[in-house]
């Protein structure tokens, strides 16, 4: 009997749960879907009432105009060259700092971390200038450098490591020293292994970042055959003429590989977000 | 020579080469007519979309007459141009193009921020232009001490996109609405017959019909003297024929630019006033609706009153600094004073041009089948030289911020709009140290 009313009442939980959870799919989905519309329609289409659900057949002539217009696989080219060797390199650079500052004794350790954190409160448009003066004049501009370069030291990546690491048991790092292990050998092969889910998670961030950075990009390329995909989709908006079928489409294109990345790093990303919830 | 006139030659030379600091190379720029054969180099222009474009085909044109100029034409977006433009200007002039185009309400604003930052084109002897265009253009390009900045390019004479088939429903003929009480009569009639509204008003983001209510009685947010004006009857006056449009549920609260598109290809709005750019949305976003859309003139404030007034246009400005002055001011001068670069840039991609010989093309007089085979150029170049002058200044950016707060506050909240332009004008003040007109 009461098993049987436990029954029905997680029955019913359950519904209100899926419920729940379906209205969240739809609300989180659907803009997606309408993105995917907005793709495959002529750009007035857009605009209709009641709004048009379903793809229409226009998806190669806006890739025609967009291609015509933006040169669109050049520019995820661009974008990819960019982003991806910014994720590797700044991976690389945030976990090394964040290994100094979570495990190594040093004269004005946590002065420099503190000045660190106060970086990260720095609006972005104050540094906009002097780095855009700095980049004309070593003769940067239009260079995929100019734009990887100045974040490659991301504070808050920094930050996000050290708080990690410094989970890391300092018996191990002793065991391995007493092995004789030297610090380079350490760091790749017994700090970087166990700290994954945080490596997934900073990558995903800082590829997230820069995949979608605009406004130092717009400003420091200048040239068009060197545009990122934010820069080059921004190009599209002029004043009273836009072309949302091609906007629509560019963004399409542009959020295909965020979501391929995250797939790829899904698993250790929600472990990380966990990591440290639990201690084992 | 006596020692203080050594020292102050010696300190003139230093600043006629710190004044010719910025010209690298270009001849000082006095001569205006220079052999166009002799001019050469290459030069980069920056514009958006479909002004880019209408550069873009000029450029054939043009080196006809310079043969040895190579332009290229960037296109970018009209807000990242602004980003870069003001980035680059701020960094002394690093990274920009030889030539761009400027808004005309933003033009004082760049001025007053980088006085060094564009070309005196007076220099190169542009004032031979100034008869060629549209009165009302002419003042807002020059700076305060009346040389050129920039060359007149398109204007936004504005008038009112009618949707004829609401009208013939509802059985209402758009030439018997000559003033705002007209308009507002036919609103109603429409509303009750066919229950579309009249017009649609992005009431919390963008005053545009406010401003073009201003420019209708001769003024703007600031007088000819620079003195925060939109307080006064004028403004009043047009705040509340606004409200009073709300209040008899014929403004339809559009939700920004695509809220505004939306409820004019639904067949929602009845009429749009807006500048003459607004043709080339229409056309793009709705070509389904081709014989459906008709334009009259804005109506008037008082039977016989002024029906011509102005929203939006641009300009071409050359900038310091720019490798190749010599060759960018020839471009700007071929680009804005040649009728056939002005007709081309109207009849392919719908910018209206100031320049007046432009208007006796042959184009003017050609019906448009989209706008029901009306001559609707003809009409807005007539409305393009009634248009009375605004001066924008370089707070323009601030007084449309507090004029569309107070539009939202005298539509939204219900406040008085004499106080809400009063509440709007003292901000304005405070924050920018002009004087208010009592």
């Amino acid at each position: 009997m009461t098993n049987n009313k436990n029954k029905t009442t997680t029955i019913l939980k359950k519904i209100g749960l899926y419920t729940l959870l379906g209205i969240g799919v739809f609300l989180s989905m659907f803009p997606f879907y309408w993105m995917f519309i907005g793709a495959t329609n002529p750009s007035g289409a857009i605009f209709s009432m009641p709004p048009n659900l379903v793809p229409g057949d226009h998806f190669f002539e806006n890739l025609r105009n967009l291609n015509e217009n933006v040169g669109i696989w050049r520019v995820i080219m661009n974008s990819l060259i960019i982003t991806l060797t910014f994720t590797v390199v700044s991976v690389m650079i945030c976990s090394a700092a964040g290994f100094a500052f979570a495990k190594y004794q040093f004269k004005g350790r946590d002065p420099i971390f503190f000045m660190l954190l106060l970086a990260i409160m720095i609006p972005y448009h104050v540094t906009l200038i002097p780095l855009f003066e700095l980049m004309a004049n070593v003769g940067w501009l239009n260079t995929y450098q100019a734009v990887i370069l100045p974040h490659l030291a991301y504070p808050f990546a920094i930050f996000l490591m050290r708080q990690n690491m410094r989970s890391i048991p300092n018996s191990l790092l002793e065991a391995a020293r007493v092995d004789g292990a030297g610090e380079m050998r350490i760091f790749f092969t017994v700090v970087l292994p166990t700290m994954r889910p945080a490596l997934a998670a900073v990558a995903i961030f800082l590829f997230m970042f820069q995949w979608n950075n605009f406004l130092w990009p717009l400003v420091v390329l200048g040239d068009s055959s060197m545009y990122t995909l934010p820069v080059a989709l921004s190009s599209l908006v002029g004043m009273s003429r836009i072309d949302y079928g091609q906007i629509m489409l560019g963004t399409t294109l542009s959020t295909l590989p965020i979501m391929v990345f995250f797939l790829l790093l899904q698993r250790q990303f929600i472990s990380g977000i966990l990591g440290g919830s639990v201690k084992e | 020579m006596k020692p203080w006139k050594t020292m102050l030659a010696g300190a003139l030379s230093v600043s006629m080469l710190a004044a010719c600091g910025g010209n690298d190379g270009a001849d000082g720029g006095a001569d205006g007519e220079a052999d166009p054969d002799e001019v050469s180099g290459e030069i980069t222009v920056w514009g958006w979309n479909v002004a880019a474009a209408s550069m873009e085909i000029a450029i054939e044109g043009f080196q006809e007459e310079y043969p040895d100029v190579d332009v290229t034409v960037e296109d970018i977006g009209r807000e990242d141009l602004y980003d870069r433009l003001t980035v680059g200007l701020a960094a002394g002039g690093s990274g920009l193009p030889d030539v761009t185009m400027v808004e005309t309400d933003r033009l004082d604003n760049y001025i007053a921020e980088f006085p060094d930052g564009f070309v005196n084109l007076s220099e190169y002897g542009f004032d031979e232009h100034e008869d060629k265009f549209a009165e009302s253009k002419i003042e807002t390009m020059k700076n305060n001490d009346g040389d050129f900045v920039a060359a007149p390019w398109d204007i936004g004479p504005a008038g009112v996109f009618y949707n004829i088939p609401l009208f013939e429903e509802a059985g209402v003929n758009p030439d018997d609405i000559e003033t705002w009480d007209d308009y507002i009569a036919a609103g109603e009639t429409i509303l009750e017959e066919t229950e579309a509204q009249m017009l649609p008003v992005d009431i919390s983001a963008d005053d545009n019909l406010f401003r073009m209510m201003l420019n209708l009685q001769g003024t703007y947010y600031f007088d000819e003297d620079g003195n925060i004006n939109l307080h006064n009857e004028e403004g009043q006056q047009a705040l509340s024929t606004i409200k009073e449009m709300r209040e008899k549920d014929l403004v339809a609260n559009a939700d920004g630019w695509d809220g505004t598109v939306t409820a004019t290809v639904n067949n929602q709005v009845a009429t749009v006033p807006f500048g003459v750019w607004y043709a080339g949305t229409i056309m793009d976003q709705a070509p389904e609706q081709e014989g459906e859309w008709g334009v009259f003139k804005l109506p008037a404030f008082e039977e016989g009153g002024n029906r011509d007034a102005n929203l939006g246009g641009s300009d071409l400005t050359v900038i310091n600094g720019s490798d190749n002055e010599q060759a960018a001011y020839a471009f700007v001068e071929y680009f804005t004073t040649d009728s056939d670069a002005q007709v081309n840039a109207l009849s392919e991609y719908g910018i209206f041009p100031s320049l007046l010989e432009a208007y006796d093309d042959p184009f003017f007089e050609e019906e448009d089948e989209y706008f029901n085979n009306e001559p609707i150029w003809s009409l807005f170049a007539d409305i393009s030289e009634g248009v009375l002058p605004a001066n924008y200044t370089s707070d323009y950016a601030r007084a449309l911020r507090y004029s569309s707060d107070a539009q939202a506050n005298a539509l939204l909240q219900d406040a008085d709009p004499a106080e809400a332009l009063r509440e709007a004008a003292d901000m304005i003040a405070n924050e920018t140290q002009r004087d208010i007109n009592e």
